[in-house]
C-alpha cells in the first residue's frame, strides 16, 4: 500500500501532502475555500457539506499526475465518518417542523453516501463506492478495505474521512475532510495492512495539528 | 406584476442556493430549466413547488406539470397571479 | 479461485412474520405487509406503509433486540461472540430518533450486549444498496480477512423524517406499489430486520453458496437512476464474470424494482442490455415495501428461500407490461428449478449493488 496524495481541509487550514495551501478566515469557509480555488462548478453550492468537503479536497489532489490516468472504474471509494448525515439531518428535520415544508434538496443529501456520488459524476467515475459509519477515526477499518480491493483486483482506492457534526447546541462541533489516495498491490496489501494502518494514523493526526 | 417577478427571483435564488447568481442575471423569459437559463433540475422543480406552497399557498400535487410552470419567470408569475 | 463462502438464516422479522418460515408461509400465501396507515403524511395523508404493528416505542433498538434475541437460539449462538465473528450492519438512518446524538451508538451497544462479540461492528450507510454491499464486504472478510464468520444485519425502521423526505420527491404511490408495472406510481415504504450468516465452513442447517458480488456508480445523478442503467449494467456484468459462470446459467433475478416509473424503467434497460429479458424476475416490494437498508438482506433471505423451496414468488402488484424494455415478471408462485440467483440493488447516489447465488446440493 503506496500512499500518492493525501489532502486535508477544515476551517483552519486547506493543506495538500501536509503543506499549507490556503488558509481562510470567513465563516462561510466552504465558499470561501472554492472561491480562492478558482473552481467553476456551479453544482457545488446545492451540496451538503459533506459533499463539499469532499469535492473541494479532491479538486485539490487533482493536481497530482496520476490523475491523467485514472478513469472510468480504476478507483475505488472508500469513505467513513462518525455522524454520517447529522448535520443534513437537523437541517431536514428543520425543514418541516420550522421552515413549513420538507425540502426535497435538503432530504436528497440525508445520505452520507451522496457524496460519492457527486465526486463519481464530477470525475465520470463509475468503480465500487462505500460509505462506511465508525464511532471513531478507524485506520484498520481503511486498510482492511484497501486489502480486499486489492484482492479484488484494484490498483487504486481514493480513501475519505469526512466528518460535519453539530453540537447538541447546533453549533458546527467538527468539519473536517481527509481524503488519502492509495495505490494497492495484490501481492503485498495482506502484509502492508499494519505498518499502513499506524502511518495513516500519524498522517491524520499531523494534519489536524496546524 | 413586475414586483412579483423581481419577488420571485431573489426567493429563487436563496431557495435554491444560486449562490453566483443575482436577480439581474434572471431574464424572465429565459427557460428556466435549459442550459441557456438556469441549468435547473428535477430536485430544483420540487424545490419550486415548496416555494409556491410556502410562500403563495398554492399546492401542486402533480409534479409534471412543473415544466410549464415553471418554465420561466414570466410563467411562474403568471401562474400565481391566476391562482392567488 | 477464491475460497467458498456459505450463506445461512438468521433471522427475519418483519409485519409478514417474526421468523424465517413464518415469513416464507406468508410470502408462498401472496399476502403482503402494505397496508394503509393513516395520518401518516406530512399533511396527514394516509400513504400505503409495509409497518412491524407490534413494535411500539424505541421501535429500532428494539427491532434489532428481537432479531438478536432470535439469533441467539439458532444453531449460530456458538459463534456469535468468537474473535473471528465479525457484525456487519446496514442501515440507512439507525436510530434516527437518538438525533441530535449518535444514531448507531446503540447498534454497538445493543450487539455487544446481547451477542458478547467484543469486535467493532462494521456499519454501511450507503442508502438503498448497503444490503447487498454488506453481504458483498461480508464474502471479503471472510476470504481475505481471515474472518471466519460474519453476522449480516439489515435493518430500517420507518419514521416521519423517512415519509415525509420521500413525500417531498413525489415519490410515494397513492396505491400499494406496483413494481414494473404500467400503472405504478411510486413506492410503499417498510421496514424489517434480517439477519444473514455469512460462513467459510458449510453450516449444518440449510445454506447457499454466495459466490461473487460488487458495487458501481452511475456517475449521473444524486438521486435520479441513470437513464442507460449503466451502473446496474456494470454490477450484473461483473459479477457474472467474476463467478466465472454464464449468462445463461441465472435461473432468476430479484430486482430492486421500486415501483417507481424512473427505477423501474432504468431496471429494464440494464437488464436488456445484460441480455436476461427472458430470465424469471420479481420484485419483493409489494410484499415488504422499501425497506431501504433492510432491502438488499431480507430480499436476499428470501432468494435463499427460493432456493430452498425451488420456487418463484409472484411478483405482488403486476399486471401489465410497464417498461419500454421486456421482462419476465413472475406473475404466480410456481415451482421451478433453480440453481443460481441474481439479486440486485440500486439506491441514492448513483450506487448499484448485484450479488449471486448458488444452490448447495446435498443440503
Amino acid at each position: 500500500m503506496q500512499l500518492i496524495s493525501s489532502t486535508y481541509i477544515a476551517k483552519a487550514a486547506i493543506k495538500k501532502d501536509g503543506v499549507i495551501r490556503h488558509e481562510l478566515t470567513e465563516d462561510n469557509w466552504l465558499k470561501e475555500c472554492y472561491q480562492k480555488m478558482e473552481l467553476d462548478y456551479p453544482k457545488f453550492h446545492k451540496m451538503d457539506n459533506l459533499s463539499k468537503m469532499a469535492f473541494l479536497s479532491l479538486e485539490l489532489m487533482k493536481t497530482s499526475a496520476v490523475f491523467d490516468t485514472i478513469e472510468d472504474d480504476t478507483v475505488e471509494l472508500i469513505f467513513a465518518n462518525t455522524s454520517a448525515s447529522q448535520h443534513t439531518d437537523l437541517k431536514f428535520i428543520d425543514s418541516y417542523q420550522h421552515q413549513g415544508n420538507p425540502s426535497p434538496s435538503l432530504f436528497v443529501y440525508t445520505l452520507p453516501n451522496i457524496l460519492t456520488g457527486e465526486l463519481a459524476i464530477r470525475n465520470k467515475w463509475y468503480g465500487e463506492n462505500t460509505f462506511f459509519v465508525a464511532s471513531e477515526f478507524d485506520a484498520s477499518l481503511f486498510t482492511e478495505r484497501m486489502h480486499h480491493s486489492a484482492q479484488n483486483g484494484k490498483k487504486l482506492c481514493l480513501c475519505g474521512w469526512v466528518e460535519s457534526k453539530l453540537d447538541e447546541k447546533n453549533m458546527p462541533e467538527l468539519e473536517e475532510c481527509f481524503l488519502f489516495l492509495v495505490a494497492v498491490n495484490k501481492e503485498t496489501s495482506d502484509l502492508a495492512q499494519t505498518n499502513f494502518a499506524s502511518d495513516l494514523i500519524d498522517l491524520y493526526k499531523n494534519n489536524q495539528t496546524k | 406584476m413586475s414586483d412579483l417577478k423581481e419577488t420571485l427571483k431573489s426567493q429563487i435564488i436563496e431557495q435554491l442556493s444560486l449562490e453566483d447568481i443575482t436577480p439581474a442575471d434572471i431574464q424572465n423569459d429565459a427557460p428556466l430549466f435549459d442550459e441557456s437559463g438556469l441549468g435547473l433540475d428535477s430536485i430544483d422543480a420540487l424545490e419550486f413547488i415548496v416555494l409556491l406552497e410556502t410562500n403563495y399557498g398554492i399546492k401542486i400535487s402533480d409534479p409534471s406539470r412543473g415544466k410549464e410552470i415553471f418554465h420561466s419567470i414570466d410563467t411562474l408569475a403568471a401562474f400565481i397571479e391566476n391562482n392567488k | 479461485m477464491e475460497n467458498k463462502v456459505f450463506l445461512s438464516y438468521g433471522a427475519f422479522i418483519s409485519p409478514l412474520g417474526s421468523t424465517v418460515e413464518s415469513n416464507y408461509e406468508s410470502i408462498f400465501q401472496g399476502n403482503s405487509g402494505v397496508q394503509q396507515v393513516i395520518a401518516s403524511g406530512f399533511k396527514d395523508e394516509n400513504w400505503f406503509i409495509s409497518k412491524i404493528d407490534w413494535l411500539k416505542e424505541n421501535r429500532y433498538n428494539n427491532l434489532l433486540s428481537t432479531a438478536l434475541e432470535a439469533l441467539t437460539k439458532t444453531e449460530h449462538k456458538s459463534i456469535l461472540a468468537s474473535k473471528k465473528t465479525r457484525f456487519i450492519i446496514s442501515s440507512t438512518k439507525g436510530n434516527i430518533t437518538a438525533l441530535p446524538l449518535d444514531v448507531f451508538a446503540s447498534t454497538r451497544t445493543i450487539i455487544k450486549d446481547l451477542t458478547g462479540n467484543q469486535n467493532i461492528p462494521i456499519i454501511i450507510s450507503n442508502a438503498c444498496i448497503s444490503g447487498v454491499t454488506a453481504i458483498n464486504t461480508a464474502a471479503d472478510y471472510i476470504r481475505y480477512s481471515g474472518i471466519e464468520n460474519v453476522v449480516i444485519i439489515g435493518i430500517d425502521t420507518v419514521s416521519d423524517f423517512i415519509t415525509y423526505g420521500f413525500q417531498s420527491l413525489f415519490a410515494l404511490s397513492d396505491q400499494p406499489s406496483q413494481p414494473f408495472d404500467a400503472k405504478r406510481k411510486g413506492i410503499s415504504l417498510g421496514e424489517a430486520c434480517g439477519i444473514i450468516v455469512a460462513t467459510k465452513n458449510k453450516p449444518t442447517d440449510f445454506s447457499v453458496e454466495y459466490l461473487n458480488g460488487t458495487s458501481s456508480n452511475d456517475a449521473n445523478h444524486i438521486s435520479g437512476p441513470s437513464r442507460t442503467g449503466e451502473g446496474l449494467y456494470r454490477v450484473v456484468k461483473k459479477s457474472i464474470e467474476k463467478s466465472c459462470i454464464k449468462n445463461d446459467a441465472i435461473d432468476f433475478i430479484s430486482a430492486h424494482g421500486t415501483g417507481t416509473i424512473y427505477n423501474d424503467e432504468m431496471e429494464s434497460i440494464a437488464f436488456s442490455r445484460c441480455a436476461l429479458t427472458t430470465v424469471s424476475l420479481n420484485s419483493l416490494k409489494g410484499y415488504f415495501g422499501h425497506t431501504l437498508g433492510a432491502a438488499g438482506v431480507i430480499e436476499t433471505i428470501v432468494c435463499m428461500l427460493s432456493l430452498q423451496h425451488q420456487q418463484v414468488f409472484k411478483s405482488i402488484g403486476y399486471e401489465e407490461k410497464g417498461t419500454s424494455e421486456p421482462l419476465n415478471v413472475a406473475t404466480e408462485t410456481i415451482n421451478k428449478p433453480l440453481n443460481i440467483v441474481l439479486k440486485t440493488a440500486s439506491g441514492f447516489g448513483g450506487g448499484n449493488a448485484a450479488l449471486l447465488l448458488k444452490n448447495v446440493s446435498c443440503n
